[in-house]
This record gives C-alpha cells, sequence and structure tokens, in this order.
C-alpha cells in the first residue's frame, strides 16, 4: 500500500520558485498497476521520485506500508530502495561494458546478498526474460528489446514490493514494447507487487487498473481501480 | 555494499578504462622507481661503507690525540716566551700514556711511533727505497702469503707489500714467506755529522695485497709494535724522545669501546675511533639516499595530480552509472568507496609497476661493480622486500587520499541529475 498524503515538491528559492508538485494526495492498494499520466514538465517524473524516495518532498506524506520515507535518513532510504523498490528506465541505463550477468547482479549487491545466494536468482531473472543464453555477452552487443529485456531481469531480480517503470518502451518499436509490457504486467501479476508506469501513452496506460492523470502539479482524474 | 564486491566491482571499472589507468600507474611508477633504486642503493652503501670500515679499521682501537689548546683558548698565535719553549702542549708523554693506560676498559696503549727506512734490501743485493710503518692496530689485512696472529707481525718479523716482492729477488709472495728482509736505519740527520746507521733485518711473515675495500693501501714494510719501538728509540734523538704526536688504546674485548672512548675524552683527550668515521660515511651514504628518494617523492607528489584528474574524468563519464546505483539502493558511502578503491588500485598497480623496475636494475649489480672497479660479488644495490611492500602500501594510501575529491563528486551527486535523459 503505497499512500501519498499532501505532497508539495518545490524547486528553486524566492523569485525562481517553481512548484513541480502542488498539493498531491493519492492512495495506491498492494498489487494494483497504476499508470501515471502527464505531458512533459506535468510533474509526473517528480512524483515517482518523490514516491521512490529518490527526491524529498518539500512537505507531506509519502506512507509505504505506514513508513514515511520523506522522514527516513537517507541511508534508511537507501536500504529501503535496495530491498523493496526497482526502477526500468525508458533509455535502459545498462552498464555496456559489464556482461548480462553483472548487470543483473547490480541490485543484488547493493541488497548486501551473498555471492552464493546470487547466482540462483540472477538466472532465474535471465531466463524469466529469456536471455539465460546471452550470460556472457557484453550489455552493449544486445538489441534494444534485449537491452530492456535485461533492465526489467535487473529489476526484478531481488523481487521488489514496488517497480517504477518510467515509458518503459519509449524507445521500443511496438512488438518489442508489448513483450517488455508482457514481461512487466507477468511480473507484477504473479508476486502481487505494485508496477507504476510513468507514461504517456494512451494504449499503455489503458492496460493499467488505474491511471493517474497529472497536470500543471496537480492530479487532474483518476480513472479506475480495483475496488 | 559488501567491501569484497566495491573491489570487485572497482578493478573491472578500471580494466574497462586499461589506457587511462596504465598511464595514471606508469607516472606513479616513475616515483615508486626512484625511491626503490634510493633505498636499495642506500641499504648497499651502508653494507659497503660496513666492510670498508670492517677491512680499514680495528673497532677496538681508539686514536688519542692531546687536545689542541691553543684552538680553544685565545684566538691567533701565542706569544713565543719561555712557558711555550720546547714542549709543545700538543704533544703527549708517557706520563699521558699511563694517566690512558689507568682507564677501565684499556687493554693497552701503543705510542705512534715515526720510523723511516733508508733503503731495503733482499737476498739479490739490489737497494730500493721503501716505506716503514708500525702494524699498531688489528685492522683487517688482506694477504697475498704467510699467516698472522691478530692481523700483527710478531716481533722479529714484518709484513711486506706484493709488490715489493719481485725487486726482493723472490719470484712469488709464497716463496718470500720465512725468507728475510733487510733495512737499514739511520739516526736522525744532524746538520754537519755524518749520519750514523745500521742495517736490521727481519723475517717474512705475511705479504699483504691491495684490495678495493681497503682505502689508501701503501707499499710499505711494517713493523710490529715491538720493533718499532726499537727502531723508533734508535732514530730520535735522546731530547725528542717521550713526545708523541698521539697514541693508539686498545679497548679490551669486554668492554664497551663507545664507554671507553667517553672515558678517555674526560680525562682531557681528543679520541677518534672508526665509530666516528662510521658515522660519517652513514650520514654521506643518508644524505645521497635522502636526496634521490627526494626526487621519488616529487614525482609522486606531481603524480597525485595525475590521479585526481583521471579519477575526476572517470566521475563524469560515468555519471549514469552512478545515478544508476543510487537508484537501485547504493548508499552514497558505497559509491565514495567505490571510487577510493579505485583510486587504491591505480596505487598498487603503480606501485607494482615501479618497484619491479627497479628490481630489474638490480640485475646489473655486476655491471656498476665492474664499471666502478669494485671487486666482484659487490652489490650497491640491495633490495629489501619490507621497504618494498610498505612502498606499494603507501602509495595506496597516497591514491586514496589523491581520490577524495573526486569520490565525494561522486558520491554527492545527484541520482535524478544523472539519469535525466534529455
Amino acid at each position: 500500500m503505497i499512500k501519498v498524503e499532501n505532497v508539495v515538491k518545490r524547486y528553486g528559492k524566492k523569485k525562481n520558485i517553481f512548484t513541480a508538485l502542488d498539493d498531491v494526495s493519492v492512495e495506491i492498494p498492494t498489487g494494483e498497476i497504476t499508470a501515471i499520466i502527464g505531458k512533459s514538465g506535468s510533474g509526473k517524473s517528480t512524483l515517482m521520485h518523490v514516491m521512490s524516495g529518490l527526491d524529498r518532498a518539500t512537505s507531506g506524506q509519502v506512507l509505504i506500508d505506514d513508513a514515511d520515507i520523506n522522514k527516513m535518513k537517507a541511508k534508511d532510504v537507501d536500504r529501503f530502495r535496495a530491498h523493496q523498490m526497482s526502477f526500468v528506465f525508458q533509455s535502459f541505463f545498462v552498464q555496456g561494458n559489464e556482461t548480462c550477468y553483472d548487470n543483473v547482479s547490480l541490485p543484488l549487491e547493493t541488497a548486501e546478498i551473498s555471492a552464493s545466494k546470487r547466482r540462483a536468482m540472477i538466472e532465474s531473472a535471465l531466463e524469466a526474460v529469456e536471455l539465460s543464453d546471452k550470460k556472457r555477452t557484453k550489455a552493449k552487443d544486445l538489441s534494444g528489446g534485449q537491452k530492456q529485456r535485461l533492465a526489467i531481469a535487473r529489476a526484478i531480480v531481488n523481487r521488489p514490493k514496488i517497480l517504477f517503470a518510467d515509458e518503459p518502451t519509449g524507445n521500443l518499436d511496438t512488438t518489442t514494447g508489448q513483450k517488455v509490457e508482457k514481461l512487466l504486467f507477468g511480473y507484477a501479476r504473479t508476486t502481487n507487487a505494485n508496477l507504476i508506469i510513468v507514461t504517456h501513452d494512451p494504449d499503455l496506460a489503458a492496460k493499467c487498473d488505474r491511471r493517474i492523470y497529472i497536470k500543471d502539479g496537480k492530479i487532474e482524474k483518476v480513472e479506475g481501480g480495483k475496488q | 555494499m559488501k567491501t569484497t564486491d566495491i573491489i570487485r566491482r572497482a578493478g573491472r571499472n578500471l580494466r574497462q578504462a586499461k589506457v587511462r589507468t596504465l598511464l595514471t600507474a606508469l607516472a606513479i611508477s616513475v616515483g615508486a622507481f626512484t625511491i626503490t633504486l634510493a633505498l636499495a642503493a642506500g641499504t648497499g652503501g651502508k653494507e659497503y661503507t660496513d666492510s670498508l670500515i670492517k677491512n680499514n679499521g680495528d673497532a677496538r682501537s681508539l686514536s688519542v690525540y692531546a687536545k689542541s689548546t691553543s684552538s680553544e683558548s685565545t684566538s691567533g698565535p701565542q706569544k713565543y716566551g719561555k712557558d711555550t719553549a720546547n714542549t709543545s702542549p700538543d704533544l703527549l708523554s708517557d706520563s699521558d700514556i699511563k694517566k690512558i693506560k689507568a682507564i677501565d676498559g684499556v687493554a693497552d696503549v701503543t705510542p705512534m711511533y715515526n720510523v723511516s727506512a733508508t733503503y731495503m734490501v733482499g737476498p739479490n743485493g739490489e737497494k730500493y727505497d721503501t716505506s716503514l710503518s708500525i702494524k699498531v692496530d688489528q685492522t683487517g689485512v688482506e694477504l697475498a702469503a704467510g699467516k698472522l696472529s691478530n692481523n700483527q707481525p710478531l716481533a722479529g718479523s714484518v709484513i711486506i707489500a706484493d709488490d715489493y716482492v719481485k725487486p726482493l729477488g723472490y719470484t712469488s709472495a709464497q716463496e718470500a714467506i720465512g725468507k728475510t728482509i733487510t733495512l737499514r736505519v739511520d739516526k736522525a740527520n744532524i746538520p754537519g755529522v755524518p749520519t750514523i746507521g745500521k742495517n736490521m733485518t727481519f723475517q717474512i711473515a705475511a705479504v699483504s695485497k691491495k684490495s678495493d675495500t681497503v682505502l689508501h693501501y701503501q707499499d710499505a714494510v711494517w713493523l710490529s709494535p715491538a720493533d718499532g719501538k726499537t727502531v723508533y728509540e734508535y732514530q730520535t734523538p735522546a731530547n725528542a724522545a717521550n713526545q708523541y704526536y698521539g697514541v693508539t688504546a686498545r679497548v679490551k674485548d669486554s668492554a664497551d669501546p663507545a664507554t671507553v672512548q667517553a672515558a678517555i675524552k674526560d680525562k682531557g683527550y681528543e679520541v677518534f675511533s672508526l665509530q666516528d668515521v662510521q658515522q660519517v660515511l652513514f650520514t654521506f651514504v643518508n644524505v645521497v639516499m635522502g636526496g634521490a628518494a627526494g626526487f621519488g617523492a616529487l614525482a609522486i607528489l606531481a603524480s597525485i595530480f595525475g590521479i585526481i584528474n583521471t579519477q575526476y574524468i572517470s566521475v563524469l563519464e560515468r555519471t549514469q552509472q552512478i545515478g544508476l546505483m543510487k537508484a537501485l539502493g547504493a548508499r552514497r558511502r558505497d559509491i565514495g568507496r567505490l571510487f577510493r578503491y579505485e583510486a587504491a588500485w591505480v596505487g598498487f598497480l603503480g606501485g607494482l609497476i615501479g618497484t619491479g623496475l627497479a628490481l630489474l636494475v638490480g640485475f646489473v649489480n655486476p655491471w656498476i661493480a665492474d664499471q666502478l672497479n669494485l671487486e666482484k660479488g659487490t652489490n650497491l644495490l640491495i633490495f629489501n622486500p619490507l621497504y618494498s611492500v610498505l612502498l606499494i602500501a603507501g602509495l595506496m594510501v597516497i591514491a586514496v587520499l589523491a581520490g577524495y575529491f573526486p569520490s565525494r563528486k561522486a558520491a554527492k551527486l545527484d541520482p535524478i541529475e544523472a539519469l535525466r535523459t534529455e
């Protein structure tokens, strides 16, 4: 359960002040797939950053299972993120010079999981995205779709409760994009995790349980929802 | 993150920037190379001087002189008067010898007699000039033939120089042993009086030869202290006797030369020992070593800026990687450590290359000995593995310190900024 209450995020000082999020409150029940939709500059990415603890809200609360990550120490937020959250980005951000295996290994290392336990987890994650045969291949030698699948393997390897996806299909063609979608949705459904997709693609948004529309830092409307 | 994981990632990141890593490491290696060689030369130099000292002197033999009174009191020369007539205060007398002999730890005191021979002659009857010395100390002697006990000839026998063997009429040093040499000793020359002298015959106990580690080797005939005294007393006019420029005090085996030296000094004498010489030589070696090591330190100082620069570039290049790691839960501390460990790897590599190259230079030791005309087997470069280990460890620490600011920049990086795609 993610609960965002009266979150305000401001950038800059005095005259140059800019309000990116203006008193945003939203509730996402566990296991729900949510889309945050808005134009660029609408504040949708900021909302994701605040929800994931990458950024701190100026005021308000971000409760994840009753823990307010907006008030946690930086160290604890990092640990929280290492164990409970993960990300898939539009530009993949896979490390080209590293092998697929090492790419997927990174979140397990930040979560301080021992090397002996890591092997099985990495292998099953690569298998889930059908990249088992590319284990020793350098990530830079993969195609765009393969790179995003690798990024998904990296995102799901530590079984996060919350998976953020920032325009996950933005750089992919329709066919590969659908494959990526399937993987993300499949993970969320089978593990009852929260998948939060930031997008401006209405087709992708339509497949989600709930759609939060953001405009000028405010919630315009919320559609759907399981309950 | 776990330390082992960070170290592994640091190593991998460096492998991905091989040329840059190698170049930075090479800059450090210049300093490491210079310092390793300086330390090796210092160790070798000390060992060499040590062997020089052993072959040129005897640690248990102290040279004692009268304290120079003129230099200590008023400046300038003293006016001629009755008090200063004959006996110079800078000379030692028999009473001084007694005083020194009474000091605890002194085994024996021998005056430094000044003796000379007009010529020497062997079985072939040819007369040759010779220098005459007395073997008062027990300094080691390199022998071509013969045998000595305590490095001194017994009364009635002498040591002769290798170069004297042939002129005297012997075919080899070995042949001369046990044979005789005759020396012509004359009384001090008094103008207007015909020179009086006598022939003295000695047995040749040993033949000495030159060695690289013996400083100031001089061709000579060396008498025993007892014979030296006899010759001195014969040669010196009675009124000049009982005055010595200096004496040699031998320290008992049970006593410490340094304490005895201090005790004699307390009695108002000037004392010089081999340890003083050794100190001077060691100081010299240390100065040379320190100078060379200083250049090495400068080279390392210069390479520090290289490390800082490389690390800054690395941080800029890997902004995205840092951002991703942070997004995936890596702590600021982990990122800082990653960059510091990379710096440590570079320092380690530089140290390894530098000391490795220096060790290779060690192989030219025989060539150096050859060029400097030193004895075969002399090593002027002696490597101490402990120094190398400490040096490499030190370089790693320096590299980590140099990587501090870049690593802090990396740790402070805002992941949102780093992962912005526009």
